[in-house]
């Protein structure tokens, strides 16, 4: 007895899709035909998805009422007045009301208060004293509490017209203007704009109400019901940016550098930018749309005034639209002749606590916001080596084969990941037993040789009764609610799962405990954490995350603190990584999604990109905009997450990926094998150089990285922020900085034989592989060869390096270092390097060497910038085995080395020690003096 | 001798020097520079490993780390010396087994040569051991391979000729028929006009069933043999089979279901006694497809979803999408989670797919298993979708167990040899007979008889002589057809590449099986190699070609995976005294691996090499001793 079913699927002519099943002899019942119908329902439902990003998934802000509204507002929308305007605890204080129209709105009150350094903050808020019914979500955890020391106490404000001015920095004033009710911060002497608020009157601000009969409060979007418990609580302003050419940051979309215009006069109809933390499949280049992270924080910078940013500190849904000019030109504001841009800012809920930064210099901008979010956390130097991921390494032994494989290619590398496979049925901290028997055996082994292992702990927590997580949470009530009040039951890898509520600090702790290694079986010291899915994603929800509506701790809703979430996830799991080792151990802990404080957490990458060139293209700007916004540490996946990259692709990655502050290849499991050797013999080459070329440059990242630890000035910066005077630079984001000495730029083309590179102007710059030199000041066409990208060292710089190639980080730490000096027209330069332990916080004792070199009148000499008074201290032996000079015409033979009053010899050396490549440049031979002491190399 | 301690003596000297390189740096000791090996520079005795790279190519620092592409040798008495990347020397880990790799003293490392030494020397002996098993046994395979090779061909020869004459009988045979079957016609057109109303309805009928190549085909198996003979006479032509109907005697069978018809197809397919008119429609078939099961295949789900997928990509609508989604919405909070998180997996659809397969295999299975009754299916199908999420469930195991028990694949044997099952094998035997001269002979004196004593145009026809005349043809086109099975499967074989001496020949018709977790894999070189889960086969590849010179085994053009490539399997082979299958493997999505031993990869050559090199390093180590 056999039977068939036919089923065939065919396109009409008018592409219908029908769908044809024939029963064969003893169809039983009617009930099979319908459950293959249902099936390939599902299947035909799946492949039209497969392709790419579906935007009708995601609302635009034509289906999101706050943005709709928000968006079709016409200047001077607002009737707000400033009233009641005083000093108050050192802060400028006063109450915004409506004076035309008696309405039921209450009052809202506004405070301004001013920071060290040129920060001014504005909170705008309900009036507690009018009993609002509820009190609006402000987000805490993320402005460092000693930011709160920095404050000025205002004494005095001066009244001029209508216009309240209190001091602000050395030669600003932030100025509230009562009617109609303005905010800005201005020069004093000139009286030029910085930075405005509410200039074209599109503040709107909707207060939380009392539910009346007849309020529909509901909002529906595809399958999904938000009930929207307390209504309407939107807020939405203008900000004016003055003396801007572009403007720059609000992380994180698939962008350029330089925001374009999101709407005004012929800009097609287009997106705002939206910040709304999500889960999104195969996303696009070019798009505004919203992706794991955000961070409200936009800069300027143009040539009139320099940079300034604003910074918008709300977790709530976000859209921001950048104006193109002559949006306005219907309006009849009259505002200052500058040069501007002005935006639209719009948020669903929370309230307006803004931060305006005066700058005037880029790293101005990013120290003032690095000093109210706080600066990254100093990475262990393992990190910063090359990380090798893949969905999945699939067991012990094929860790162990890829392992042995880079060591046979002699390809250095310093973490080995592991994806959710890992795990027994994605029940986090725990380990399948059949793939991973022996995960403790496993991560000594790794760590014998020096390298880490990387497994995956995600905020969803399978709905298990024999889970002990789940056990623990739901009995203890950490789980996030949903409207109703039960445990959130959401869907995603281990199929029902429930979310640990992170915003509750008593559950953090209990979080962070699980990371001991008693409670995480099968956890080694050298086993650190990543972190996914923590926008967070949930595959059944609205947009493919939680519904607004979920309730967390203290009553809060979803809504409100939705990007955040992500945040407090990592936050918990880098402390529990703290925890584990007393405190003396620094935590590694990469987190997909990400807001405002990350940086002080840990790392990020760009989420499930595309192998594919234009993505490869993209990173670059994302990673610089996440540097300017506090996250330095960041990266993309090499090789793009979806898709098999050609191998000329993947090479040009990992030469550009190389040379930004998150190292990593990555892969989907559907994806053909791509570790560096798989791609023939040249290819590996070519991929080993990359790598080879990061690790000799790790002692200048690390430097960096500690830079950006004290600073917030980020390790990979944007042209401008290093040239502000520049203005070919201002929209480049095809090449980038490392540092202020390293120019690189990507080729993001199939095939390309030469590359079109602006260096520039008033500075020399010496090719990195044969110490050509070139002067700025305009783009030129340079070749390329598959062998590797332009690089460039800027004239008056010092670079150290580690020249010596090793398995990992940890067996370069007594190595020598190479220093390269790029000597400017006056025959001088300068550079740095930072040594620590690599990995504890005795750096904070003072367990460090931080050293300046000089060279100047053809004398090298060594300063001490550790502090002078340190509990503690670290010592190396390292020495110098070789200086590079580049641009310095002399015929010395020698020089002397002081104190210790030895000669050495100057001969010609190759610039890279490569088979193969001819290079010379003038190298003192074997200098052999300590990195650590204060000497002097004078050339003879 | 003398050679040999001089350089001993310089090598103390040069650390890291590899012996064959002693010579070279003999002139800085002579005339105190020598130029790098890549003539970039030159360098002098002093700056011979002093700790700084002046050869871009290492030549001056063989024994420290200064150098990136340098090589350090270590000696490694009593084990095989090594040469170690110089990014090895004194990084704190002990990689020569003597120690030599770490001497700045920072760390000290114990010379565990003796005992590596003894472990590899175990192996080798070992592996020596197994190579001669081995290379015995393969002489005697390339041997039996020259010997079956020419019975082949032998056979092949005789059959084609033997064909040769039975295609001439059964010529005869079949145009003696068909005058007899003229005459019949005669008669029974004269009892036609008698009965004329009637017959015109049937008439109709017969007309309805016309192109329903199958149909005749099943049906005439059991009833019709006259017709089906006529078919393969005529040929394969559609309309001239349709044509033969139209003449046929009597439309009697002709009545039954098509839906019946589709059935017994596929049943046929599962049928173990095909009759031999079968046997040569199913040859037919095959020629085309290796696959027996055509029919069911091509109503396979999966590549109906495969033409979804494809029209999913060429031109799927705007408005269509937004169909697709419309559904979504209908679907419940879990679908909806189970499907949003399959783009990332791609694994529900594969699932699914995968499903179906198995849902096609449990009807045509049969129905006396409770599992697979209606309701478990759809039940299943959700177990499966689920553990696209999760590696395994409960009951997801519980019932992968379960599928085992009922097939008795439960033996966990981790490596299995069978013969093919179907492949013309079992015809041997029965070929040999059939080819047996005097049968051939008999046959010919038969159809002389026939070609006498029936008198075609007598009428009314003597019915038990045109019967026996139908049987006899029968049985020959049947034998004919069995014949040539037997040539083309012979031809086929023949045609494969069996290595340079034919090594691989006994391995033709061979299946290996290993099992791994759930699965059960099945390597036919020459053939295909599948995988197996329960009741559902994926077809890893078909039978490409040996690479890297007879090293690997290639199958390519397995079931395609879903948003992957075809799948392919590649078999790495090694010397081993029996044909094993191991380390089954999927290092990237469908890309397959495996390790199969076979005593064809025992080369005699390869053996002396071994032996040569056991022989050194006990050389090398008596005098480490003496």
């Amino acid at each position: 007895m056999g039977q068939i079913l036919l089923i065939s699927l065919k396109t009409d002519t008018n592409n219908d899709l029908s769908i044809t099943i024939k029963g064969g002899r003893n169809m039983s019942s009617s009930s099979i035909v319908l459950h293959h119908f249902l099936f390939l329902l599902l299947i035909v439902c799946h492949l039209t998805s497969v392709s790419s990003w579906k935007k009708d998934e995601f609302r635009n802000c034509n289906q999101t009422p706050f943005c709709k509204r928000a968006r079709s507002r016409k200047p001077q929308h607002c009737k707000l007045i400033a009233t009641d305007v005083r000093i108050e605890d050192g802060e400028l204080t006063a109450k915004l009301m409506n004076p035309q129209e008696n309405l039921d709105e209450n009052s809202l009150i506004i405070s301004l208060s001013v920071y060290q350094n040129g920060i001014l903050r504005m909170k705008i808020d309900e009036d507690p004293v009018q009993n609002p019914p509820k009190k609006r979500f402000q987000v805490p955890d993320v402005v460092l509490p000693e930011f709160q020391s920095k404050k000025l106490w205002l004494q005095r404000y001066t009244k001029d017209g209508d216009s309240f001015s209190v001091y602000l920095f050395d030669g600003y004033e932030a100025v509230v203007k009562s009617d109609s009710f303005e905010v800005f911060v201005r020069e004093q002497s000139s009286g030029k704009r910085v930075l405005s608020f509410n200039s074209h009157g599109l503040f709107d601000f909707e207060q939380l109400r009392v539910k009346k009969e007849g309020d529909e409060w509901e909002e529906r979007f595809r399958s999904h019901t938000d009930s929207r418990p307390y209504g309407p609580q939107s807020i939405s302003f203008d900000v004016s940016f003055y003396g801007a050419d572009f403007v720059y940051g609000i992380p994180e979309h698939a962008t350029s550098l330089a925001l374009k215009p999101t709407n005004g006069p012929g800009i097609e109809e287009s997106e705002p930018y939206r910040l709304f933390n999500l889960d999104v499949f195969e996303y696009l280049h070019e798009s505004p749309f919203g992706l794991y992270g955000s961070i409200p924080l936009m800069l300027s910078h143009g040539k009139s005034h320099g940079t300034s940013g604003f910074f918008w500190l709300n977790a709530a849904e976000m859209q921001i639209d950048v104006l193109g000019s002559g949006w306005d030109a219907e309006s009849s504001i009259l505002l200052p002749d500058q040069k501007r841009i002005d935006t639209l800012w719009m948020s669903e809920a929370g309230i307006v606590d803004a931060f305006f930064f005066i700058g005037p210099k880029p790293k101005d901008v990013v120290k003032q916001y690095a000093s109210v979010t706080g600066t990254s956390a100093m990475p262990q130097l393992f990190a910063t080596g090359y990380h090798q991921c893949r969905w999945n390494y699939r067991d012990e032994e094929d860790v162990k084969n890829v392992d042995s494989k880079f060591d046979e290619h002699d390809i250095p590398y310093d973490v080995l990941w592991l994806d959710i496979e890992h795990t027994d049925g994605k029940r986090y901290f725990t380990w399948d037993k059949a793939l991973f028997p022996n995960p403790e055996e496993m991560q000594k082994d790794l760590a014998s040789r020096g390298r880490r292992m990387v497994t995956i702990v995600d905020p969803h927590i399978k709905r298990d009764d024999n889970y002990h997580i789940h056990k623990e949470a739901s009995k203890n009530g950490y789980y996030v609610k949903d409207a109703t009040g039960k445990d959130f039951d959401g869907w995603c890898w281990p199929g029902s799962s429930s979310y640990i509520d992170m915003v509750n600090p008593e559950i953090r702790s209990w979080w962070a405990d699980k990371f001991s290694y008693t409670e995480y079986v099968g956890s080694t010291p050298s086993l650190y954490i990543w972190n996914d899915m923590n926008e967070p994603s949930v595959f059944n929800g609205p947009e493919v995350t939680m519904p607004r509506d979920a309730l967390h701790y203290g009553n809060v809703e979803h809504r409100e603190l939705h990007n955040a979430y992500g945040y407090y996830f990592h936050m918990a799991t880098s402390e529990g990584l703290v925890k584990r080792e007393g405190g003396k151990d620094r935590p590694f802990v990469l987190s997909r999604a990400f807001f405002p404080g990350t940086q002080r957490y840990g790392t990020v990458w760009t989420g499930d990109n595309i192998a594919e060139w234009e993505h490869l293209r993209v990173s670059v700007p994302m990673i610089l905009t996440l540097g300017l916004t506090g996250i330095t540490f960041s990266g993309a996946d090499v090789g793009g997450f979806f898709g098999n990259p050609e191998t000329e692709l993947l090479v040009r990655w990992y030469q550009v990926a190389a040379y930004l502050p998150f190292f990593r290849g990555h892969a989907h499991h559907d994806t053909k094998r791509r570790e560096p050797w798989l791609f023939g013999e040249h290819n590996t080459e070519l991929i080993r150089d990359a790598i080879r070329v990061r690790y000799t440059f790790l002692p200048y990242f690390y430097t960096l990285f500690r830079e950006a630890n004290m600073t917030g000035v980020p390790v990979a910066r944007p042209l401008w922020m290093e040239f502000p005077y520049d203005e070919a630079t201002f929209n480049n984001d095809e090449a980038f900085m490392v540092g202020n000495a390293l120019l690189v730029q990507g080729v993001y083309t199939r095939g390309a034989k030469d590359v079109t590179v602006y260096l520039p102007r008033d500075h020399t710059w010496y090719d990195l592989k044969t110490g050509t030199a070139y002067k700025g000041g305009h783009a030129q066409k340079m070749e390329v060869t598959d062998a590797d990208i332009p690089v460039f060292q800027r004239s008056g710089t010092i670079i150290p390096r580690k020249d010596r190639f090793r398995r990992s980080t940890l067996q370069m730490e007594n190595d020598p270092y190479t220093l390269v000096i790029a000597v400017d027209s006056s025959g001088a330069a300068e550079g740095e390097v930072y040594i620590d332990d690599g990995k504890s916080y005795e750096f904070k004792q003072g367990a460090y060497i931080h050293r300046r070199f000089i060279f100047s009148d053809g004398k090298l000499t060594s300063v001490n910038l550790a502090a002078a008074s340190s509990t503690s201290s670290f010592v190396s032996d390292c020495t110098i085995e070789r200086i590079i000079l580049l641009g310095y015409s002399s015929k010395t033979k020698s020089v002397r080395i002081e104190p210790s009053n030895h000669a050495t010899d100057v001969e010609l050396g190759p610039l890279q020690i490569r088979s193969g490549v001819r290079s010379s440049a003038l190298t003192i031979r074997k200098p052999n003096v300590r990195i650590s002491d204060d000497w002097t190399i004078r050339l003879l | 001798m003398l050679v040999f301690r001089s350089a001993v003596v310089l090598s103390e000297n040069i650390l890291g020097v590899a012996p064959e390189d002693e010579a070279y740096y003999k002139g800085l000791f002579t005339s105190g520079t020598i130029k790098c090996k890549d003539g970039s520079k030159t360098f002098t005795k002093a700056q011979l490993n002093d700790d700084f790279c002046d050869c871009s190519d290492g030549t001056d620092e063989p024994g420290t780390s200064a150098c990136p592409a340098g090589k350090f040798y270590c000696r490694n008495t009593g084990h095989n010396p090594v040469s170690i990347f110089s990014s090895r020397v004194n990084d704190g880990i002990c990689d020569c087994c003597d120690g030599s790799d770490e001497n700045d003293g920072k760390i000290k490392c114990k010379n565990t040569c003796w005992e590596a030494g003894k472990v590899a020397r175990d192996r080798l002996r070992k592996k020596i051991t197994t190579f001669r098993d081995g290379v015995k046994i393969r002489k005697h395979e390339v041997e039996q391979a020259k010997l079956s090779a020419a019975k082949d061909e032998e056979e092949l020869s005789r059959l084609k000729n033997e064909e040769n004459i039975l295609k001439g009988l059964v010529q005869q045979l079949k145009e003696r028929k068909e005058q007899i079957e003229k005459a019949e016609e005669k008669e029974r057109v004269q009892k036609e006009k008698e009965e004329k109303q009637k017959k015109e309805a049937e008439e109709a009928k017969l007309k309805e069933q016309k192109g329903e190549e199958k149909v005749n085909v099943e049906e005439q198996k059991g009833e019709e043999k006259v017709n089906v003979v006529e078919q393969e006479a005529v040929g394969s032509k559609s309309d001239d089979e349709a044509g033969a109907h139209d003449h046929s005697p009597s439309g009697q069978d002709l009545n039954k279901a098509p839906a019946d018809v589709e059935v017994g197809v596929a049943h046929n397919d599962e049928d173990g006694d095909k009759d031999a008119s079968l046997d040569n429609i199913e040859e037919e078939h095959a020629e085309e497809n290796e696959e027996p099961s055509k029919v069911a295949q091509e109503y396979n789900p999966d590549e109906s979803s495969n033409a979804a997928h494809e029209y999913d990509h060429s031109h799927v609508p705007e408005s269509k999408e937004e169909d697709g989604s419309e559904d979504a919405n209908s679907l419940s909070r879990e679908e909806l989670g189970r499907e949003i998180g399959s783009r990332w997996t791609g694994k529900k659809n594969e699932e699914q797919n995968e499903d179906a397969g198995t849902a096609r295999h449990n009807y045509d299975d049969d129905d006396d298993d409770d599992n697979y009754d209606d309701d478990d299916t759809s039940d299943n199908a959700h177990d499966e979708e689920y553990s696209g999420y999760d590696t395994e469930t409960e009951e997801d195991r519980q019932k992968y167990e379960d599928d085992d028990h009922m097939n008795g694949v439960g033996d966990d044997d981790s490596s299995d040899s069978h013969k093919y099952e179907s492949d013309g094998e079992s015809d041997m035997s029965d070929m040999e007979s059939t080819s047996n001269p005097s049968w051939l002979e008999k046959i010919q004196q038969t159809v002389r008889k026939f070609l006498e004593a029936v008198n075609p145009f007598q009428t009314p026809v003597d019915t038990s002589e045109s019967e026996n005349v139908r049987k006899e043809y029968d049985d020959a086109s049947g034998k004919l057809s069995k014949m040539q099975t037997r040539i083309s499967s012979l031809t086929k074989k023949l045609g494969h590449d069996f290595g340079p001496e034919m090594e691989f020949y006994s391995l033709y018709g061979q299946c290996l099986e290993i099992k791994e977790n759930k699965y059960v894999y099945k390597v036919c070189p020459f053939k295909e190699a599948t995988q197996m889960e329960g009741h559902s086969t994926t077809r890893l590849g078909q039978w490409d070609k040996f690479d890297e010179s007879y090293k690997v085994m290639l199958f390519t053009n397995g079931d395609k995976c879903w948003n992957g490539p075809h799948r392919s399997l590649t078999v790495r082979l090694r010397c081993g005294s029996k044909v094993e299958l191991a380390d089954i493997d999927e290092p990237s999505r469908c890309e397959y691996s495996a390790l199969l031993t076979t005593p064809a990869l025992c080369q005699e050559g390869r053996l002396k090499e071994l032996e040569d090199k056991l022989e050194s390093t006990i050389y090398d180590t008596s005098l480490l001793q003496s």
